[in-house]
């Protein structure tokens, strides 16, 4: 009997002495598992050419990853060790399925309505009252977030929990249309619309996804009520309109089937991620796009002397953003591990990697810099016009929303921006006005969602007869 | 102890792969198919499935496109893999490698270019998603249906179209008669290899534009809306579907070999 249960004794004996190893270990390196979009942090070894130097005198010039510099940062600050696991990940449901079959993180990136979804299930730890005290300068979160985020966030609830005691924004930006302006126009760009035009036959793209292409979907269906002048002078405007945008009735969620199935016989096709190459090369003359892949878009085609133009639709726009949030499976009981993962939240806000972040990514950051007149700077010298070029006629392109009454963040530029990287990456305060948040949808809803989208991509026997003659 | 060495145990690696790689994931998929949300025993997925018109439409244009992507290939095949096997080549096997050779590149990589192609004879791709499919799908699948018929065409013994011929059989009649019959199990095998995957395909219509599902997106859309019962549901029609296939194809394949490719047993066989 001994003999047999020799091994097993032996072998808890050694589990138990390793874990007991591994506790001592942990008080010299603290382990961070931390999971993000692919390519959406500065990963360095920038050229001399593209350093940024400020007036401040601020050089920003990194040869090491943020993550490496966070590594080496917190050391410096606080003299522990700490090494981040850094994984990425490709969209929000691979993300969660990730999670739910038992990979283990402790502070992830996912965009709104997956923070909501993981609110509702009890996923999530909230942030330390110590993470949003003001007065603490390496507080560099809760100092330096746009006030308009700000405000944004305190809005949002999901079962009666605030969502911004649980998420710390990272970027943020709009859903539009990304256009050719010599094939589309500036007034066919303005309407969600332009999807079902006859004139751009199998020549738009739609985003692969049910949420942006029941937005456009639903816009198109209310449009008449939500673009109707008394609708949009009203006092609760803001309100009125998020409250039409998210519903997910039955009725709703069937006259948009209708229209997305129309879409679908006009559009290119649905992209996940070919349209922005398919933009560039000209096979398509305008698609849906968030507003931070439709920077990346206009830069690419500048490259190929293409100019490409970017508008929000005038019915609405879906105000998007993507957060840290920290997973209690993953932090546990672990206060020390809570705020090193609190810590890189705060790094990744300071103004120096933000910009840094921005200028990798081409989207934008929801942080405005507090104090620090960083940001700001760094957007007028990427879009502010040369003072000397007397050329081009100049406009006023206010962005104060974004940073604040304090600072005067009116950006003199030139008048195509306004259309173009400059306008997708600080939307102007009319788009910011008409925009709303689209949360996650309920149980039935998401069910009626899903339903419906399989509709719109199965085979119609009604229309058989086009579809496999072409 | 003195170790003894049984045959039976060189299939112990491939048991222990089909036991994790196949059958649990089998047992898996069967559970999430007749199960819901509770966990409790349910047809409803099933059922469902086969009251949707969009549904039961997208097995059909998936089926449409797997035969139609079948037919293409085997009328090409075929005569290529019977000039290659039957016309005394000697660059029979040079040759052959030129059409297999695609399969070591990367399929996506293959499509992205034909996609080139395609673009500048149509123009607009999204125009005609249909046509592009059926062609990618063929140009993808191609070399599965040319290798097993040039392995049977090459195996065929050359005495029997002697016989024929020596027997006063026209050329057609031999074709008909000896050369089809007996390559048969090349078809079948061919047909097997490229009928199932082309309904499952969907990167091929993501790659051309097509923004119909078939079968294969229809699980991936399930599976990413966490959706298992539904996407477990189709698993198993597909299962289903190529379990008809094998069947229908085997009988059909036992016939023929019955029938044609040795007479002598079968003769044999009657009298026993």
């Amino acid at each position: 009997m001994l003999k047999k249960c020799l091994p097993w004794i032996l072998g808890l004996g050694l589990s138990l002495g390793l874990t007991a190893c591994g506790q001592e270990g942990e008080s010299e390196v603290i382990t961070l598992r931390v999971a993000n979009w692919e390519e959406y942090i500065d990963e360095g070894e920038w050229d001399e050419e593209d350093a940024y130097e400020f007036s401040d005198g601020t050089v920003i010039c990194p040869e090491n990853s943020i993550v490496e510099d966070f590594e080496e940062w917190y050391y410096e600050t606080y003299g522990q060790r700490v090494v981040v696991e850094y994984s990425t990940f490709g969209t929000n449901e691979e993300l969660y399925n990730q999670i739910t079959i038992g990979d283990v993180y402790d502070l992830v990136c996912p965009s709104e309505y997956m923070i909501m979804k993981m609110l509702r299930e009890g996923m999530l730890t909230p942030y330390s009252e110590a993470f949003f005290d003001t007065r603490k300068p390496e507080n560099y979160y809760a100092n330096g977030v746009s006030p308009f985020i700000a405000e944004v966030y305190d809005g949002l609830t999901i079962d009666g929990q605030k969502v911004n005691q649980y998420a710390a924004g990272y970027m943020w930006g709009t859903l539009g249309l990304v256009y050719n302006p010599e094939e589309v126009t500036a007034e066919q760009a303005s309407s969600w619309k332009l999807l079902l035009d006859k004139d751009l036959y199998r020549r738009i793209t739609v985003k692969d996804s049910v949420r942006d292409a029941f937005f456009a979907a639903a816009s198109i269906h209310f449009h008449d009520e939500i673009t109707a002048r008394e609708f949009v002078n009203q006092e609760n405007y803001s309100e009125a309109l998020h409250e039409y945008l998210n519903r997910t009735d039955q009725e709703t969620v069937d006259a948009s089937e209708e229209i997305l199935s129309a879409i679908k016989r006009n559009v290119y096709s649905f992209e996940t991620d070919a349209g922005k190459a398919d933009m560039v090369t000209g096979k398509v003359v305008a698609n849906q796009q968030w507003s931070g892949d439709a920077v990346y878009t206009m830069d690419q085609a500048e490259e190929d002397d293409l100019e490409l133009c970017y508008s929000v639709p005038e019915e609405s726009t879906n105000l998007w953003f993507d957060g840290w949030v920290m997973l209690s499976e993953g932090l546990g009981e672990d206060s020390r591990k809570q705020q090193v993962a609190e810590a890189f939240v705060n790094f990744v806000s300071m103004p120096k990697n933000v910009i840094r972040n921005m200028t990798y990514i081409g989207y934008t950051s929801v942080i405005s810099g507090g104090e620090s007149n960083l940001v700001l700077e760094y957007v007028e010298e990427t879009y502010g016009a040369d003072h000397e070029e007397e050329e081009e006629e100049l406009v006023e392109y206010d962005v104060s929303y974004f940073f604040g009454e304090d600072k005067d963040a009116v950006i003199l530029t030139t008048e195509d921006q306004t259309r173009r990287q400059l306008y997708a990456q600080y939307p102007s305060q009319d788009v910011v006005d008409r925009s709303v948040v689209m949360e996650c949808f309920d149980k039935e809803g998401n069910e009626r969602m899903n339903r419906m989208w399989t509709n719109v991509r199965c085979f119609d026997l009604k229309n058989w007869f086009e579809i496999l003659f072409q | 102890m003195k170790y003894t060495f049984h045959r039976k145990q060189l299939a112990i690696p491939y048991a222990i792969f089909l036991i994790l790689f196949v059958i649990l994931p089998l047992l898996v998929i069967i559970f999430y198919a007749f199960t819901n949300d509770n966990g409790q025993v349910s047809f409803h997925n099933f059922i469902a499935f086969f009251q949707s018109g969009k549904t039961v439409g997208t097995l059909l244009y998936s089926i449409v496109i797997a035969v139609l992507t079948t037919l293409i290939c085997l009328l090409i095949a075929y005569p290529t893999a019977f000039l290659l096997a039957k016309t005394g080549m000697r660059s029979g096997s040079a040759l052959l490698l030129l059409f297999v050779l695609p399969m070591w590149i990367n399929f996506t990589l293959r499509i992205t270019a034909l996609k080139e192609i395609l673009t500048l004879i149509e123009g607009n791709l999204a125009l005609h998603p249909f046509a592009n499919t059926i062609i990618c799908m063929v140009y993808d699948f191609l070399p599965f249906m040319i290798m097993p018929l040039y392995n049977t065409l090459t195996k065929l013994d050359d005495s029997y179209i002697e016989a024929a011929q020596d027997l006063g059989a026209k050329k057609s009649l031999v074709f008909w008669r000896v050369i089809l019959p007996l390559s048969v199990p090349g078809i079948v095998s061919g047909v097997t290899m490229v009928f199932l995957p082309s309904m499952t395909n969907y990167v091929v219509l993501d790659m051309v534009y097509n923004s119909t599902y078939i079968m294969g997106s229809l699980i991936g859309s399930y599976f990413s809306a966490y959706d298992w019962h539904n996407g477990s549901v189709i698993s198993i029609i597909l299962l289903l579907i190529i379990c008809v296939i094998t069947f229908i194809s085997n009988r059909y394949a036992e016939g023929e070999e019955d029938s044609h490719v040795n007479p002598l047993k079968k003769a044999e066989a009657r009298k026993g």
